[in-house]
């Protein structure tokens, strides 16, 4: 009696163990299944799809255990390999959906990031355009006041070349001048007595030397002398005024000699015009024994007293 | 109660059984017809566009005419689980259908942008 209870019960220990190992074909597909779907995103999107997922595989394997072979086993876990595929496929959608909401919201930025590119680009390029406006004009205004600045140094250099030239002519004018002045004077110190005074240089001839006594007549002896001062009055500066004066000594009566000294003033002044002496700047004038520089009381002092007096007035023409 | 025969009791008791299985769970019409409005859903949802879907779709047609033919031949506990069956294949036909095209409307969302930024000489993004 033993004996059949103690093989009855290895009988069934080989029953449960076969059982055991026997597991059907839809449990072990459900089982990796799940694995898979847990292993994967499922978890962590649809964590309530696995979570039926495991339900059923736990119906499956509660049914395994309880009847391993038998229809109800297989089907469930039929039915938890098909939900574990289908927490993976919501898993799935979850994640595609997730990715076209990412990337339309890429599209989205990406549009802003172009309106934002395109309208700092329109800023930049209206800034460049007005600040190359800005240059340009700049530029423009300085070549116009880079011309203007040339322009007016040039003008300079010419005003400046032009009073120094005009300032050398001039001092070259004064200086040829002041040498043809010095000339006259010495060669009219040679043939007449000179002498500065405030009506002007006054060139004094001899009566005796030039008029015969009691004459008005230029004598020819005399005439290359009045050449002589003809040139240098000529040399000096033509278009002076000169004022011929006659003068006698106090002999013979005061309107004989005033007659006398306007006709000898007269022929002199008529001989340094024939010499080339404009007209209209000469002019003379008698004075007659009114104005003696000697004593009429000598003959020297008389001989003194006759005499021709030109004076060269200072600038009067000018 | 106490001198009861117990084959009766056991007949009660089944009885007793089946009467509120009969009450509370539906009968096999009932999830024929569930299985049946599953599988629609799944051709409605495009499953037969999609080889994997269009295959448990497939799946879920063979198992409902076996559940069909196991009630037709008594087996109702046996059909009724079989439904389980199918309409488990239909569920997932459709999930699979969706699956396939929010893939593709991902991945043309996807394709506009990197095009877009392409276009107008963006760099890069990193999902493309």
């Amino acid at each position: 009696m033993k004996m059949t209870k103690y093989l009855m019960l290895v009988a069934c220990a080989g029953f449960l163990a076969g059982c055991a190992a026997t597991v059907p074909m839809e449990l072990t597909k459900a089982r990796q299944a799940y694995q898979y779907a847990n292993a994967g995103p499922a978890a962590q999107l649809v964590p309530a799809e696995l979570y039926k997922a495991e339900q059923a595989l736990d119906r499956a394997e509660a049914s395994f255990l309880k009847d391993p072979d038998s229809f109800q086993t297989k089907d469930l876990a039929y039915v938890a390999e098909r939900k574990a595929m289908m927490a993976d496929a919501l898993a799935s959608i979850a994640s595609q959906k997730r990715d076209a909401a990412q990337a339309n919201r890429d599209y989205q930025s990406s549009q802003s990031e172009i309106i934002a590119k395109t309208k700092e680009d329109l800023s930049r390029t209206q800034t460049e355009k007005r600040q190359a406006a800005t240059a340009a004009e700049a530029a423009t205004l300085a070549v116009r006041q880079q011309a203007r600045l040339d322009t007016q140094q040039r003008s300079a250099d010419r005003a400046a070349l032009d009073a120094a030239a005009k300032f050398e002519a001039e001092q070259q004018a004064r200086r040829e001048a002041e040498q043809r002045t010095a000339v006259a004077q010495a060669q009219l110190a040679k043939v007449a007595m000179l002498k500065e005074e405030a009506r002007g240089l006054v060139i004094t001839l001899s009566g005796s030397v030039v008029f015969a006594s009691d004459q008005a007549t230029i004598l020819p002896a005399a005439q290359s002398r009045l050449n002589q001062v003809a040139e240098a009055l000529m040399s000096t500066d033509k278009n002076r005024m000169l004022i011929v004066e006659g003068h006698t000594d106090a002999q013979g009566s005061a309107a004989y000699n005033m007659d006398l000294s306007q006709r000898r003033a007269e022929s002199v002044r008529a001989y340094l015009i024939s010499r080339g002496y404009p007209a209209q700047f000469i002019a003379s004038r008698g004075i007659g024994e009114v104005r003696p520089i000697a004593d009429n009381a000598s003959p020297e002092g008389r001989s003194n007293n006759r005499r021709v007096e030109i004076i060269v007035q200072p600038g009067t023409n000018q | 109660m106490r001198h009861l025969n117990p084959a009766l009791m056991g007949g009660v008791l089944l009885l007793a059984a089946a009467l509120t299985g009969c009450a509370s769970g539906p009968s096999f019409h009932q999830s024929a017809e569930e299985s049946k409005s599953a599988i629609r859903a799944a051709e409605v949802a495009g499953s037969m566009e999609s080889p994997t879907a269009g295959y448990h779709l497939h799946l879920a047609k063979e198992q409902l005419a076996r559940a069909e033919a196991l009630a037709a031949a008594g087996e109702k506990e046996r059909a009724a689980s079989m439904l389980t069956r199918a309409e488990a294949d239909a569920e997932l036909a459709i999930a699979l259908s969706h699956e396939q095209d929010e893939r593709a409307d991902a991945a043309e969302a996807i394709e506009r942008v990197r095009k877009f930024r392409e276009d107008n000489q963006l760099p890069r993004l990193s999902i493309d």
